[in-house]
């Protein structure tokens, strides 16, 4: 049985393996408890158990048998089935459960014996860890509240403009229809209109582009713009924007191609022309620090 | 054997001295103004003679490292019944001096971290003055300053003690759990206990290891006082800490040596552990060094044919 056991466990070794191999080391399987626990397959054969000695000792050292229960406060629960010690999530339930059980019938007891137990909540008194202590915990506690609710805030946010994309495009696309179709009807019309010949009485189709809407202003705001005016408001006062200004002066300036060199630059007329350069603002090199 | 008839001698003495505590009927007390009845003992307690006077001494060697460190503080803090002392230096740990030292503080028990090469924790639990001893290994230290252990509870409040069933299967695990009782229990009545039941000790044995979870008894606070059977159910356990996983090695008779009551055979020390660990790496050399000369004897036995195309390239 040992040779085979070493053949087993120091498998790569085999030939070349001149150690002494002590008992205890082949008789080992890997069977690894935590932090590198391990336990012998089988018990070494001359561990002591001394039973009558254990028996012994304790009736020494034990306390009087009828000692009243609330002197030891003992309570023993029953491990219902046999716990996997490396899962630790069952393994902790089973302590969890095991401490639940008890207090539960500790409790009962006590309150037969009518002696409170539970701490009143204006008892205050030294506590086994520090306020400053129960302060970090709490810190804690929120902060990881919320990374939770933040990641969850991001994921709706991306849901949101997920959803928010698609119906925005739904939208243009009805608008544009609606356009299209307002703009088939008043054709429509008109090519009726014609046919019969400007006429004006007894109009078969009244005109039902007019649902009523046509002298709705939209809901768009836009303050500072009387109802008939078709300038664009004021984005398109004052002339042109500041790039379309840049642009025809250099297409003034440099017209239509030609070479590149063959004409002045800098004379008179053209120093105290600022017109092409970018005004202030970002010019230089943005590296520099300002 | 001759212990047990002084203990009893003891009592005896103890009981005649003590007053008014009998069962057995005495002559009423004379007292200046007449006689004065004893007053009638309608409990049935056998020995009021008994008091639960338990003190523990905790203490630890020298180089023990913070987290083994801070475990001891905690258990001090756990246990309103302990006198903490000064670390020990390695060469009092064998022979008599721990139990002078615990005979001069007036204990009854002790708990002493002993820490082996910074890496190992081993804990003694001691009775004293002639009781059984016992070393553990600990394992799976996570003292109460861990921020995931999130419970607190009153300093010095007397814990319930819960243990598993199979403690009573065998007699190694009967005089544990005695032992884990009599030292983890806060006597009743003790000077710094306070007063309410908030926190429970869990001991539990899996895996021929006991586990010490300790849990608070948080219970919603309306209705604190009048526990109805609706507050029963709402009760939960927040874990306080610490949490250790003991192992046991041996159990002696006497206190720190004696004869050998208990060994655990399924005890693999962990320098052991770690020597087999290492194992494997120095085999490695040691291979390396015989596949050469293997190679060497190979090519000695079978030599290559010259080579023609050898003197091609040569100038």
């Amino acid at each position: 049985m040992g040779i085979s056991d070493r053949e087993v466990s120091l498998s790569d070794e085999d030939e070349l393996q001149e150690d002494q191999v002590n008992e205890d080391y082949e008789s080992e399987s890997e069977s690894e408890l935590e932090d590198g626990d391990v336990k012998l397959s089988e018990p070494s054969k001359d561990s002591v158990y001394d039973t009558e000695g254990l028996l012994d000792k304790l009736g020494d050292i034990s306390w009087p048998q009828n000692l009243p229960w609330i002197d030891k406060l003992t309570v023993d629960i029953d491990q219902a089935q046999e716990v996997d010690v490396n899962d630790d999530l069952a393994r902790e339930l089973a302590f969890y459960t095991q401490a639940l059980e008890g207090t539960r019938q500790a409790f009962e007891k006590l309150q037969k014996m009518e002696v409170p137990f539970l701490r009143p909540p204006d008892y205050y008194a030294e506590m086994v860890k520090s306020d400053s202590h129960m302060e970090k915990v709490k810190g804690r506690l929120l902060a990881e509240k919320r990374k939770i609710e933040e990641a969850e805030e991001r994921k709706k946010a991306r849901e949101a403009k997920k959803l928010a994309k698609e119906v925005q495009a739904q939208k243009q696309k009805e608008r544009a229809k609606q356009k299209k179709e307002e703009i088939e009807v008043v054709k429509k019309w008109r090519k009726q209109r014609q046919q019969s010949g400007f006429s004006d009485k007894g109009n078969d189709l009244p005109l039902d582009f007019e649902d009523g809407k046509s002298f709705e202003r939209s809901s768009k705001k836009r303050p500072g713009v009387s109802p008939g005016d078709r300038s664009g408001g004021k984005a398109w006062q004052g002339g042109k924007k500041g790039k379309m200004k840049k642009r025809d002066f250099r297409d003034s300036k440099f017209g239509f191609g030609g070479k590149k060199g063959m004409k002045k630059q800098n004379t008179a007329e053209t120093t105290n022309d600022f017109r092409d350069s970018n005004k202030g603002g970002a010019s230089g090199n943005k590296k520099r620090k300002r | 054997m001759g212990k047990k008839r002084k203990q009893r001698e003891a009592e005896k003495v103890e009981s005649e001295t003590k007053k008014g505590e009998d069962a057995a009927p005495e002559r009423p007390k004379r007292t200046l103004l007449g006689w004065k009845e004893k007053p009638q003992d309608d409990e049935n307690t056998v020995s009021p003679s008994f008091r639960n006077k338990e003190k523990v001494l905790v203490t630890c060697s020298r180089r023990i490292n913070f987290r083994y460190r801070h475990l001891m503080l905690n258990m001090v803090s756990l246990l309103p019944h302990c006198k903490k002392d000064n670390k020990v230096e390695s060469k009092e740990i064998k022979g008599a001096t721990l139990n002078e030292l615990v005979e001069l503080r007036n204990c009854s028990s002790c708990l002493f971290f002993e820490c082996r090469k910074h890496k190992d924790l081993y804990l003694w639990m001691a009775k004293c003055p002639n009781g059984p001893s016992v070393k553990f290994l600990v394992n799976a230290v996570h003292t109460m300053e861990e921020l995931k252990l999130t419970g607190n509870h009153l300093r010095g409040s007397r814990p319930l003690l819960t243990f598993s069933t199979n403690f009573d299967n065998n007699a190694h695990w009967k005089l544990l759990k005695e032992m884990i009782i009599q030292i983890f229990g806060t006597p009743k009545g003790h000077q710094k206990s306070k007063p309410y039941h908030d926190h429970v000790f869990v001991f539990s044995i899996v895996d021929d290891h006991i586990w010490f979870r300790n849990y608070q008894i948080s219970v919603p606070h309306n209705e604190s006082d009048k526990v109805s059977r609706g507050s029963l159910e709402k009760m939960t356990l927040v874990e306080v800490g610490p949490r250790f996983c003991l192992n046991p090695i041996k159990i002696f008779g006497g206190s720190f040596g004696g004869p050998t009551l208990y060994e655990n055979p399924f005890y693999v020390s962990p320098n052991q552990i770690r020597a087999l660990e290492r194992k494997p790496k120095v085999n490695t050399f040691a291979k390396k060094v015989k596949a050469k000369t293997r190679r060497k004897m190979h090519e000695l036995s079978n030599p290559l044919e010259p080579d023609e195309f050898a003197d091609m390239w040569k100038e």
